[in-house]
């Protein structure tokens, strides 16, 4: 099953930083291949630092998200979750 | 999002005494402060405390490597007035506590400005996009002199 969705990032730091290693770690902790971009952009591997750190998008940029696998749809709402949840908000679960 | 770095933006970014192909401390906080020794030595950094203190603040939020044998200290500080990068590679590698466990072997660092707004951000996005290539890390790997380092950099962002 492919899934899609454009979240509107809410954290000041943007996809950089706690909260791009949250999604990433997200990606790495959920079965479903991701790919994130800029909605009129080339999407990445939503599983690497790099790729994910290429991107460059900030506080305020769209970006576009498609996840297939068998948790596909769960992955899309934690990685909204973590891209529409203020920094000091955000809980990152690291273990 | 302001445009990304340019080729034309190398020399000012990073000229030649701010790459070392000499092996750097095995360590990452003594090869952090060793680049950025680079950058002192390369007059940019008006207090060095301060800017170490700001880098070491990010590496504690979360780490900077960034996979695929890259790390990429940063940091926005009023250390520096002038976006500044420097260079170091290592053939041991350098353990950055990346997600992909690779230790680090190319590693730089970009100190912006207080004042720079997202142009650490365009500076990061720009070189994570460059070294996503192999040819790019390949040639970075090989470069018997800083020039080439240089080279490498412009011809990878252009």
């Amino acid at each position: 099953m492919t899934v899609e969705r454009t979240v509107t990032i809410v954290p000041e730091a943007g996809l950089h930083a706690r909260p791009a290693s949250a999604f990433v770690q997200a990606v790495n902790d959920h079965e479903a291949e991701v790919s994130a971009g800029r909605p009129d952009g080339d999407l990445v591997q939503a599983a690497s630092m790099i790729a994910v750190t290429s991107l460059g998008v900030g506080q305020g940029d769209d970006i576009k998200l498609v996840a297939d696998g068998p948790d596909a749809e769960a992955v899309l709402d934690e990685l909204e979750r973590i891209l529409t949840t203020p920094e000091e908000e955000l809980d990152t679960d690291d273990g | 999002m302001t445009d990304a770095i340019s080729a034309d933006d190398i020399e000012e970014l990073i000229p030649a005494d701010h790459i070392s192909l000499s092996e750097p401390p095995a360590e990452k906080e003594a090869c952090i402060e060793s680049l950025l020794d680079l950058l002192v030595d390369g007059g940019r950094v008006e207090n060095r405390e301060r800017a170490l203190e700001a880098l070491l603040e990010r590496e504690s939020e979360t780490t900077t490597g960034v996979g695929m044998g890259i790390g990429i200290p940063h940091a926005k500080t009023d250390a520096v007035s002038r976006p500044s990068l420097a260079f170091v590679r290592s053939q041991e590698g350098v353990d950055f506590g990346s997600m992909d466990g690779e230790p680090a072997t190319l590693i730089f660092m970009i100190l912006v400005p207080e004042t720079g707004g997202e142009e650490h951000l365009n500076i990061l996005s720009s070189l994570s996009r460059a070294l996503m290539h192999d040819d790019v890390r390949d040639r970075l790997h090989e470069a018997e002199d800083e020039a080439t380092v240089q080279d490498a950099l412009r011809e990878a962002i252009a």
